[in-house]
């Protein structure tokens, strides 16, 4: 599952680290609709062409190109069966569109998850006028996942030391073995939910009607530009797409 | 008027078989430090929670009697409207600990509080200061050892300017040198006005820098006053708390040898004086 790691945020300091989520959403969905209007080679390989900048400035190429390496079995998969299988005039063709157009996809969602901070997310979908209450859910799950993974690392090593065979036996077993796991942990998670509501109370959770917020995103120039840049880019995309033929240049296969 | 007032106070959780707390008096006044101590399930937890009222609003139950708090009934106020009078700091730093890095979680209280985001800028730089906590700033509560997770709580708590501190067994789950600087954060608030009850086993950690002990046991105060005073009383080994050495060797020459000397000592130090004192 290594290819995942390119949509999990690392903390760098880089230009596009510091511009402000909202843009970096709207550069990414951007991204992701011009890779999504094309379906052959050429284009999208300009697309990709374009991404790797990005990711070079976001400082993370090589973290970009281990989760491509990650996904390399995948992408041969998905070129063989194409190939063999589809009912296309030019399958070999069409299969190489489909990885160029997997990677462009994962890549332009990556620029945004791999770069927003999990604190600067929610404030920006506060910011976009969630609810705070949804909003923060959202960032205390992400807070306590280390927490929770821990938890249930030490119940597993609590009941393999009374004895129970975690990794023995058919798949049955293996499924009625992870019971004497998951009711501990639910059972301990409800009471930690009650803990940290006594806590959160106590610091006056929901009190006001007029939250503040010590830190409010606000969009610099260089946000503004990117949102800008984006969308005439998009607009020029789409106009290319609806009235200028492309050349058709692709492998006869 | 006193800071903190309970009168004749029983209560009941819901479901449960026993009382928790029975016809509990106690007035706290300002500066004072004072240290709640007895065996476990003697209603000290329960006790604690009297204060910012999560006991009656948050934990349900059957009441009878008043706490008065700063003037403020805990039955007719809020949770959150007595946040900034009494600050909790609880046992588990872990479960105090909400949000992703140190600021956000020092300026979760005040935000939820509304206060200006300038001043709540003001407060956390204050607090980190006070509690030197700057290499913590940004870091994920997951990367934090248990002692600074404590450290970070008590930074949260305290950014509700709170006029009582109550800390709830915040040393159980440290190891012991985190445990004393935990302690000697919280003496040396008390030394800055602010009121402090502390819940703690350690007496002999505490009980020096204490102003009065409260004992308590079955849901009952059983003892309260000044530490000498209630260290030396036999009723302590009775219960059963930990008390400090320097007094039970006090405590055992008086009694079996016939030795007084002179004065209670509650620390190692104190004794060796007075030993010294007593021989020359």
């Amino acid at each position: 599952m290594s290819f995942l790691e390119v949509f999990q945020y690392t903390r760098q300091d880089s230009i596009v680290h510091r511009l402000d989520p909202r843009a970096k959403l709207l550069l990414s969905i951007v991204l992701a609709v011009i890779s999504l209007l094309f379906l052959e080679i050429f284009p999208l390989l300009i697309i990709i062409c374009v991404l790797i900048p990005m990711m070079t400035a976001a400082k993370s190429l090589k973290r970009w190109l281990r989760s491509m390496k990650g996904l390399s079995i995948l992408l041969v998969f998905i070129l063989i069966f194409n190939t063999l299988l589809s009912t296309y005039p030019n399958p070999l063709n069409y299969s190489i569109a489909l990885i160029l157009r997997l990677i462009a996809l994962m890549t332009s969602f990556s620029i945004f998850f791999l770069t927003v901070p999990p604190d600067e997310l929610s404030q920006a979908l506060i910011q976009m006028r969630v609810k705070f209450e949804f909003a923060f859910a959202m960032s205390m799950a992400m807070r306590y996942v280390p927490t929770l993974g821990q938890e249930a690392y030490a119940i597993m090593d609590t009941q393999k030391a009374r004895g129970v065979e975690l990794d023995k036996g058919n798949i049955l077993t293996r499924i009625r073995n992870i019971v004497p796991i998951i009711v501990p942990l639910i059972i301990v998670s409800i009471r930690r939910a009650l803990s940290i509501a006594e806590s959160m109370e106590s610091r006056g959770f929901g009190a006001s009607k007029n939250r503040t917020y010590m830190e409010k995103l606000s969009f610099q120039k260089r946000d503004w530009a990117v949102c800008i840049i984006s969308l005439v880019v998009l607009i020029i995309v789409i106009y290319i797409r609806l009235n200028i033929p492309l050349p058709d240049w692709s492998i006869p296969f | 008027m006193p800071l903190v007032e309970l009168n004749d106070f029983s209560f009941k959780y819901y479901g449960a078989e026993s009382l928790a707390l029975k016809k509990i008096d106690l007035t706290i006044e300002e500066g004072e430090y004072v240290v709640i101590t007895g065996p476990s399930g003697c209603g000290k937890t329960t006790l604690c929670r009297t204060i910012n009222a999560l006991v009656p609003q948050f934990h349900r139950g059957y009441i009878s009697g008043n706490v008065i708090i700063d003037g403020k009934n805990t039955r007719e106020h809020t949770v959150a409207e007595l946040s900034s009078i009494a600050g909790l700091v609880f046992q588990e730093p872990e479960n105090q600990l909400v949000t992703l890095n140190v600021e956000k979680e020092i300026a979760f209280g005040p935000e939820n509080l509304g206060v200006e985001p300038s001043e709540i800028r003001r407060r956390v730089e204050e607090i980190i200061q006070l509690l030197d906590i700057e290499h913590l700033r940004e870091k994920h509560p997951h990367e934090m050892s248990g002692g600074e997770q404590q450290r970070v709580a008590m930074a949260a708590t305290l950014a509700l300017k709170p006029k009582i501190l109550v800390a709830d067994e915040p040393t159980s789950n440290l190891d012991p040198q985190s445990a004393e600087v935990i302690l000697d954060i919280i003496s040396s608030l008390n030394k800055r006005d602010m009121t402090v009850i502390l819940v703690e086993h350690r007496l002999d950690l505490v009980s020096k820098d204490a102003s009065r002990i409260v004992l308590m046991d079955k849901g009952r105060i059983v003892a309260d006053g000044p530490p000498r005073e209630i260290l030396a009383q036999d009723i302590c080994q009775e219960i059963g708390i930990g008390v400090p050495k320097a007094t039970l060797v006090y405590k055992r020459l008086k009694e079996q040898h016939g030795i007084d000397l002179g004065s209670i000592p509650l620390t190692g130090d104190e004794l060796a004086g007075l030993v010294k004192e007593a021989s020359s």
